[in-house]
């Protein structure tokens, strides 16, 4: 098999969601330490108990590292479906890229500005690419 | 098509459903020993009992949800590099090396649960992923 085109896009966003996993440890461990947290002795919890002691836009980057390990998979996995059933090509590769593009964009408005009318219309629109590439792959295994 | 590479994939989705297996078989006991009657309402999630349960309880679905969130990556990764066929030799056995690192860090979790020692294991684990990543870039970009 020809490596595929589409595993490009997906890498893409594979690698971004690890840049952000970066930017929330940068952001989240000088915090803690400002905020007087005793890592040295904490015992159980998540990284969600930090929402009620760190500022907000700490914890921005953390959702938005959440919000990327939650619709993507489905990317992932659609992409795998395309690359396989041979629809690896063309409009789907673009729609594909468009995804990665409009998923780097709302990360970026996520944890900078935060506002939510602007992170939901990206949402919005990575989503119908999501819509499409599903649609596309049902028609190609379906058909 | 590098076939070996799902090997790991695949330890990783059985130790899930082990998770699984082990989050139920604690919270179902404890939510009847302390009384919540799970039939009571509609509409209930697993997480919304764990304050009310003890700590090493709710651990376990702590774990078990850390597991539907990173390997998710993992698992788009490990596809990448089999159909790119770059799944063997270094990549294969950080592969491995994620898989066993999630597997101590789940078993941590789940029962001492010191953070920094979780974070650690968190962290070597990701740097394998991270290379891993790095790898299947240069696999599927050239």
């Amino acid at each position: 098999m020809d490596t595929s085109l589409l595993l490009q896009p997906m890498v893409a966003l594979i690698l971004w969601t690890m840049l952000i996993w970066l930017w929330m440890y940068v952001t989240r461990i000088p915090a803690m330490n400002k905020a007087k947290i005793d890592t040295a002795n904490l015992v159980g919890g998540t990284g969600g108990n930090l929402d009620e002691l760190l500022p907000p836009e700490v914890q921005w980057k953390a959702h938005n590292y959440n919000h990327l390990l939650a619709e993507p998979t489905l990317f992932y996995a659609i992409c795998v479906v395309l690359i396989l059933a041979g629809q690896d090509y063309g409009l789907n590769l673009t729609i594909a890229w468009a995804y990665v593009g409009l998923r780097v964009l709302h990360s970026l408005v996520q944890v900078t500005v935060n506002r939510v009318m602007y992170r939901f219309m990206l949402f919005a629109l990575s989503s119908l690419c999501i819509i499409a590439l599903a649609i596309h792959a049902a028609i190609a295994v379906f058909h | 098509m590098d076939i070996a590479i799902l090997a790991p994939a695949s330890v990783l989705v059985i130790w899930s459903l082990v998770m699984l297996f082990w989050m139920a078989g604690t919270r179902l006991p404890a939510a009847k020993k302390m009384g919540i009657d799970i039939g009571a309402k509609p509409g209930g999630r697993g997480p919304d009992i764990d304050p009310q349960l003890p700590d090493t309880v709710a651990w376990k679905s702590h774990n078990y949800t850390h597991l539907m969130e990173q390997p998710t990556l993992f698992y788009a990764t490990v596809v990448i590099l089999a159909l790119a066929d770059a799944g063997h030799g270094l990549n294969l056995y950080l592969a491995w090396g994620y898989v066993v690192l999630r597997i101590i860090h789940s078993i941590w979790q789940a029962t001492v649960n010191l953070v920094n020692v979780r974070f650690l294991l968190f962290l070597a684990s990701t740097f394998c992923l991270l290379i891993m990543a790095i790898n299947a870039l240069w696999a599927t970009l050239f």
